[in-house]
């Protein structure tokens, strides 16, 4: 394998780790999120600082994950307070808050970014290494979350969150919960992808990405991790293994969110449910 | 001491007053009746119980226990179900995870309990039973869409014996079922009452709230009016008043 | 003397938004829909304007071809993406509808070149001065128009039937359909009206900027759907003065905190301040 196909490898690890870390608040617990790159980022920003300054690369891509998910936190919190199509737009509006912010800091090097972040130290090889162990690793805690009564809980909120309260679950602690796990989850994303590119600028977790990273998961299936999997290594690489298609990049996102949306909500893995459903396993599938 | 107690509660919206200092009990194993005609202030009595609505004034009490500033979850921990009068099912789910998702109660409680625990045939067990007590057992693997309205208030009711609770709060459960179908459900809930579930009934179906409830509680324009058994209380000249009020008021539009 | 030429420069910007936000908040009331796809239409009004102007010679000609053809777009997209999906959750119509308002920015980069298409003669880019205070001409156009439509809008709204019918349909559907009004017309006049007060909006920002490119909609996107929600979604009054007020608060916000912060981002830091102390919107009726 080459140097390029490393960086594919790598590239689709961080954006799966992305699709599947939304996918805990949206698809599990059905909070919708349109400011997600903005966790990226914040993960990306802090562990770049850290490793900047002399931190080893653990520490770094822990303050990642730490610091996006106090971010996600104060937007969890916020997510108590508004629902449905308005929490769509506070998140978005979290988002752009974030790179307006960022965008004006010269701490994190506004417009220009944060380059020459320091080598990771393992190598093309081991990093790519590393970011596929993560992805499996949040996926293996997603489908396990999934069989597991914390995933019952969460697919009762996204159901219907107040007949959820009245079955004597908490929905605000549970909402915190998802919110806190996906957002450091995207963190650590971010950490790692600060380390990958070793220099960030602000409009690499701008909507557009935010956008991205929800096409993944709406294209694969709202709720499914296999879907989502195949969603975010598809939309990733499609456009870079066919570089005819890299022009269309947008086009084809965009596309595949209008008519998913329009014609098949379900996504890749409800598309496809019907023709792998065995007994007893159907909950899995797409909502 | 009585297992539920509302002491005195006032609700005010704005400056409209909902209810009035309203104040009744549930003993242990009783089947008791909350009726009163329309606008009389029985939904914000019972949100007031649930926690939708925090009263103004007034404390409400669960076996002793003051739960007036608790959120909803928390009371149905405590102890307390609750159906819905315009039914709400979990509609993603089968009627049996419906169940199954309340019968778990003990695990959704807390969270990193939730996270390790997967095995949950003892709760699809009990799920099942609670179907079959309910009468709809057949249709344990539908999807609610796919069920009639008296399966689906059925539903609710498993749903909420599932909870394992110790007051059973039923908003209207009869409402839009047909004369024979009320008249069976009517039943299934003394069977529940009898089997020792303390329960509060809502309804509007007099005829079958008389020939069940042991107690009943009268309310209007947000006051408690009358409380006793059902034949002194359906002979008392206010609560008589009360629904002929509301008649002549319906005669009159 | 800052602070009365950054008011005035509130005030125009404010006016653009209006003209875009009474649309938006006008879908959002009739069927509940966060329609982001008409900053699309918005974008597609001022390039049929410039190439039409552009062909002709004529910029009325240009607008009042825009105008309508934008209107039947904006019924296409109701009948084509919303319709058929109005019952699902609302997420469902608000991401089909950032996918088609990408799919629209990317094929106007495709179609028309990413660097944007300008008028061959600019209009009205002379400057009116009244005493010490100066503004372009498309710039003072920008204002009487945003207030002529929108005044003309309240006038229809109040003094027509259709206008009764519209507004008995906002505000209560099944009520309006029992009294006999034809909802379903309601609805494509809606988006024909709204759809045609964005390409407005859109010709004269291309007349202000001498320019017409692929991401014009881009900021005016998100930030009126801020808007809406500001003003208390479906509320028109509301929407018109949160418009007017973000314009004239992002100008002075530019000058005083545009070191902290973006100025595209102003309005997203009020609109999640609002929504956490007012969950329901700032002019919003309870």
């Amino acid at each position: 394998m080459g140097s390029y196909e490393l960086s594919l490898v790598t590239l689709a690890a961080i954006y799966a780790m992305l699709a599947l870390s939304l996918n805990l608040i949206t698809g599990f617990c059905g909070q919708i999120s349109l400011g997600h790159a903005a966790f990226f980022g914040a993960g990306a920003y802090a562990a770049a600082l850290l490793s900047k300054s002399g931190g080893p690369f653990v520490a770094a891509l822990g303050a990642g994950m730490l610091v996006a998910a106090l971010f996600g936190l104060v937007v969890g919190l916020a997510s108590l307070r508004v629902r449905h199509d308005f929490l769509a737009i506070t998140t978005m509006g979290v988002g752009f808050l974030f790179l307006g912010f960022v965008r004006k800091q010269k701490a994190l090097g506004a417009e220009l970014g944060i380059s020459g972040i320091p080598d990771h130290g393992l190598g093309a090889w081991g990093l790519a290494l590393l970011a596929v162990a993560l992805t499996v690793a949040t996926a293996i805690l997603s489908l396990h979350i999934r069989r597991a009564w914390a995933g019952r809980a969460f697919a009762a909120i996204a159901d219907d969150e107040d007949t959820a309260r009245t079955m004597g679950i908490d929905v605000v602690r549970y909402k915190l919960v998802a919110f806190v796990m996906g957002t450091a989850i995207a963190g650590l994303a971010g950490g790692v992808f600060a380390h990958f590119t070793r220099f960030i600028i602000p409009d690499a977790f701008g909507f557009t990405v935010s956008i991205s990273i929800l096409a993944m998961v709406i294209v694969g299936g709202i709720g499914s991790t296999w879907g989502v999997l195949v969603g975010a290594v598809m939309l990733t690489l499609l456009p870079e293994l066919f570089r005819f298609i890299n022009d269309y990049k947008l086009l084809i996102y965009g596309s595949l969110l209008l008519l998913v949306m329009r014609f098949a909500p379900g996504g890749l893995a409800g598309a496809l449910a019907p023709l792998f459903r065995r007994a007893g396993t159907a909950a899995g599938g797409a909502r | 001491m009585s297992l539920l107690e509302i002491d005195a509660v006032t609700v005010r919206f704005g400056g409209i007053l909902a209810l009035e200092q309203v104040s009744f009990a549930l003993e242990a194993g009783e089947l008791l009746g909350l009726i009163g005609p329309n606008g009389a202030g029985k939904t914000t009595m019972l949100r007031a119980i649930t926690g939708v609505v925090a009263p103004t004034v007034g404390r409400i009490r669960l076996d002793g226990r003051d739960i007036t500033g608790l959120s909803t979850d928390r009371r149905v921990r405590l102890g307390l179900a609750l159906t819905h009068q315009i039914v709400r099912p979990l509609r993603a789910m089968t009627a049996l995870d419906n169940v199954v998702c309340a019968a778990g109660h003990a695990k959704t409680a807390s969270f990193l309990r939730a996270l390790a625990t997967r095995h949950s045939l003892a709760e699809e067990r009990r799920a099942r039973e609670f179907l079959a007590l309910v009468g709809i057992a057949e249709f344990a693997d539908a999807m609610p869409s796919a069920m009639p309205l008296g399966a689906l208030k059925r539903l609710e009711v498993a749903r909420a014996l599932a909870l394992s609770p110790r007051v059973l709060l039923l908003d209207e459960p009869l409402a839009g079922l047909n004369h024979v179908e009320a008249a069976r459900l009517a039943d299934t809930i003394v069977g529940l009452n009898r089997s020792g579930l303390s329960i509060v009934l809502i309804e509007h179906n007099l005829g079958e709230v008389l020939r069940i409830c042991q107690r009943l509680v009268v309310l209007d324009n947000g006051s408690r009016i009358a409380a006793g058994d059902p034949q002194t209380v359906i002979a008392d000249a206010t609560v008589r008043a009360a629904y002929l009020g509301q008649e002549a008021g319906h005669a009159a539009a | 003397m800052l602070q009365l030429e950054l008011t005035i420069q509130g005030l125009i910007n404010g006016s653009m938004y209006a003209l875009m936000a009474v649309g938006l908040t006008l879908v959002y009331g009739l069927l509940r829909i966060l329609h982001v796809a008409h900053a699309g239409l918005y974008t597609l009004g001022a390039y049929i304007a410039v190439l039409i102007a552009n062909a002709s010679g004529s910029l009325l000609l240009g607008a009042a071809v825009a105008i309508p053809a934008v209107g039947l777009a904006g019924m296409a997209v109701y009948r084509l993406l919303y319709e058929p999906i109005l019952d699902r959750p609302p997420y469902v119509a608000l991401i089909a509808s950032i996918g088609l308002f990408i799919v629209m920015e990317e094929a106007y980069r495709l179609v028309f070149g990413p660097y944007g298409e300008t008028f061959s003669t600019p209009y009205l880019a002379g400057r009116l001065a009244i005493g010490p205070i100066g503004a372009k001409g498309a710039e003072v156009l920008m204002v009487i128009a945003a207030f002529g439509l929108l005044t003309l809008l309240a006038l229809l709204a109040r003094r027509t039937r259709f206008g009764v019918a519209w507004r008995a349909t906002v505000s209560d559907p099944a009520m309006a359909r029992s009294f006999g009004v034809d909802t379903i017309k309601v609805r494509y006049v809606n988006f024909f009206v709204a759809s045609g007060l964005a390409a407005s909006a859109a010709i004269l920002v291309a007349v202000l900027n001498n320019l017409v490119e692929p991401t014009m909609g881009s900021v005016p996107s998100y930030k009126t759907l801020a808007i809406i929600v500001l003003g208390g979604l479906g509320n028109v009054a509301g929407t018109l003065a949160a418009s007017l007020a973000l314009g004239v608060i992002e100008a002075f916000g530019t000058i005083y905190i545009g070191h902290l912060l973006d100025r595209d981002a102003i309005a997203f830091l009020f609109l999640v301040l609002v929504l956490m102390i007012r969950p329901q919107g700032l002019f919003a009726a309870k």
